[in-house]
């Protein structure tokens, strides 16, 4: 009977293929590591574990190079970007899903238009209009850029659509304000979504990497995608060091993966549950 | 008794502006304007280092149209595209199947399936890069203990392409991994046993029950790969520069190099507003097919 699911063959073949992808998926990190620890003429010469770690690379790089302060930058512009997203969002969902104005269906639709859209087809009068405000070139410019996340709206949206309506009404008759309602009832029940958000906005922020490198010049400016990109190419002049550089993306990437260890749940839940079509 | 008649999911003016303007000032400044203000741009020959331009009405479509780059990027889109999105999309089924039951270890299998996704693209592009290294390389070694000769990954026209598209795949893979695993958890068991009652084999269960029930969420990442790889422009820039040869140019990387580096802003936009068309022309076929074979649940 093939009904039975827990035949050994089909077990062993099941493993076989996770691992063999998670060997595939997981190797240019642990590649990316151990050539971040060997001395320069070892991450040529082709052996695979680094014979004595070369910890030194790692702290050179988080001592004697710029890559900390990309990372201060990049740490910097996305708490603000993730205050500011979550603001705008949390507002604007409310009133699209508890308050009746004219135009609501309007204003929703046009906002779903845009999350379908080429964000790069509005780099170049983005650019212009930043240039106008004189604010090319800094973080500040970078920040009010990137205001909203439509995807973040979306989120949100989704989230507030399943808060009870007969909650709102009540507060509503007991006389409280929308922003209490929005404070005190809808915040607490969709708290899992704000975290979501918060989270995936924080990724897209601190990783990006066309529009920053479009509107910044000056290194001090660089978030660490461009600080990295500048770094490698640098270190690139008399012959890649590929294992600085590889150490230098290791100082990067090691922490997000620390972070994503401990909030797996919130982008599994946020990625899967709220965001899929529901009719 | 003002209050009493007052509806309760109304507002006045100011407070309904407070809730509104903050994301919809941002909105008109950085997303809908300068979406009109590309397709007007498109029509002029204004090349951004001058104040003055002049209208030109469809001479950069029509420039555009007899350039052979262009329809090399057109094509190398729709290969990059199709060539990220079925595997990513098709493999990320694959995946959510074999872990959906709960059993030792499948936390950590979707934690590393998932982990490309949330580190930047330009680092582990630059890993790649380093991965991909015709002579030192490991993706080389690799292929020499299966006995297979090596190759110029991005260095050579023939495999850049395919060398852009594996790293793009190996990012995205977990993502729609995740997708399918909730879609997979929200199909509604009874049909399973009602299937299973009829004498269903697992491959009738799968294309009767779960592949109808699965659908919307296929439907949504098939528009949502797309919309990215249209949009996929880091992994480019640090593997190949769109080269060799203009090999993996696609369509955004020639509206990144004719803006930002020809400073063809007529010209760029035109690809832009070209790009603009493409994403929703697929969206609204997409919609309209998904019309057809989408099941909602109930």
């Amino acid at each position: 009977m093939n009904r039975n699911r827990t035949n050994p063959v089909g077990v062993v073949i099941k493993y076989v293929i996770l691992i063999a992808v998670s060997v595939f998926t997981a190797f240019p990190f642990v590649w990316m590591m151990f050539s971040a620890l060997k001395t320069k003429q070892e991450v040529m010469s082709g052996g695979f574990f680094p014979t004595n770690p070369q910890w030194g690379n790692l702290i050179s790089v988080l001592t004697a190079s710029p890559i900390p302060h990309y990372i201060a930058n990049s740490a910097l512009v996305s708490a603000a970007v993730i205050l500011l997203q979550i603001v705008t969002g949390a507002l604007m969902a409310y009133a699209i899903v508890f308050i009746n104005f004219r135009g609501r269906q309007a204003l929703f639709a046009i906002i779903m238009g845009t999350y379908m859209l080429p964000v790069a087809a509005t780099y170049i009068p983005s650019y212009i209009i930043l240039s106008d405000m004189k604010l090319l070139d800094s973080l500040t410019g970078l920040v009010i850029s990137s205001t909203i996340s439509i995807f973040g709206i979306f989120l949100l949206r989704q989230a507030f659509m399943q808060v009870p309506k007969g909650l709102v009404e009540a507060a509503r008759i007991d006389g409280a304000t929308h922003f209490r309602i929005l404070w005190e009832i809808v915040f607490p029940i969709t708290k899992s979504s704000f975290i979501t958000f918060g989270l995936m906005s924080f990724i897209s922020t601190y990783n990006n990497y066309m529009w920053p490198s479009l509107i910044t010049n000056s290194k001090d400016k660089y978030l660490v995608s461009q600080g990295l990109r500048s770094f490698f190419i640098e270190s690139g002049a008399y012959g890649t060091e590929w294992a600085l550089v590889m150490a230098a993306s290791a100082v990067i990437v090691v922490p997000l993966l620390v972070l994503f260890a401990f909030t797996q749940k919130w982008f599994i839940s946020g990625i899967g549950g709220d965001t899929g079509m529901k009719g | 008794m003002k209050h009493k008649t007052h509806k309760l999911h109304s507002a006045d003016i100011g407070t309904l502006a407070l809730f509104i303007l903050p994301a919809l000032i941002p909105l008109i400044v950085f997303w809908i304007y300068p979406i009109l203000r590309s397709i007007w741009i498109s029509f002029t020959d204004w090349d951004f280092m001058t104040p003055d331009y002049s209208f030109v009405w469809l001479k950069n479509y029509r420039a555009l149209f007899r350039d052979s780059r262009f329809y090399a990027a057109l094509t190398n889109t729709l290969v990059f595209t199709l060539g990220t999105l079925i595997p990513s999309v098709a493999g990320g089924l694959g995946l959510a199947l074999l872990l959906r039951k709960n059993f030792r270890g499948n936390g950590i299998f979707k934690f590393i399936l998932f982990s490309p996704w949330i580190t930047p693209t330009v680092a582990i592009s630059i890993v790649w890069s380093w991965i991909y290294q015709p002579s030192d390389g490991i993706a080389n070694a690799v292929l020499s203990l299966f006995g297979l000769a090596p190759l110029k990954w991005i260095s050579s026209s023939q495999t850049a392409m395919l060398s852009v598209i594996i790293v793009t795949v190996w990012k995205s893979l977990g993502y729609a991994m995740i997708f399918y695993i909730s879609a997979l958890e929200k199909v509604p068991g009874e049909l399973y046993d009602a299937s299973a009652i009829d004498g269903a084999g697992s491959i009738n269960q799968f294309l009767s029950v779960t592949w109808p029930g699965i659908s919307p969420t296929t439907f949504f990442l098939i528009i949502i790969t797309m919309v990215n790889s249209l949009q996929a422009y880091d992994q480019i820039q640090i593997l190949t520069q769109g080269g060799p040869s203009g090999s993996t140019r696609t369509l955004l990387y020639m509206y990144y190099q004719l803006g930002f580096e020809e400073f063809n802003m007529g010209k760029a936009t035109a690809v832009a507003v070209v790009m603009i068309v493409l994403t929703g022309g697929l969206s609204l076929l997409q919609f309209v097919a998904g019309q057809k074979w989408v099941h909602y649940g109930e």
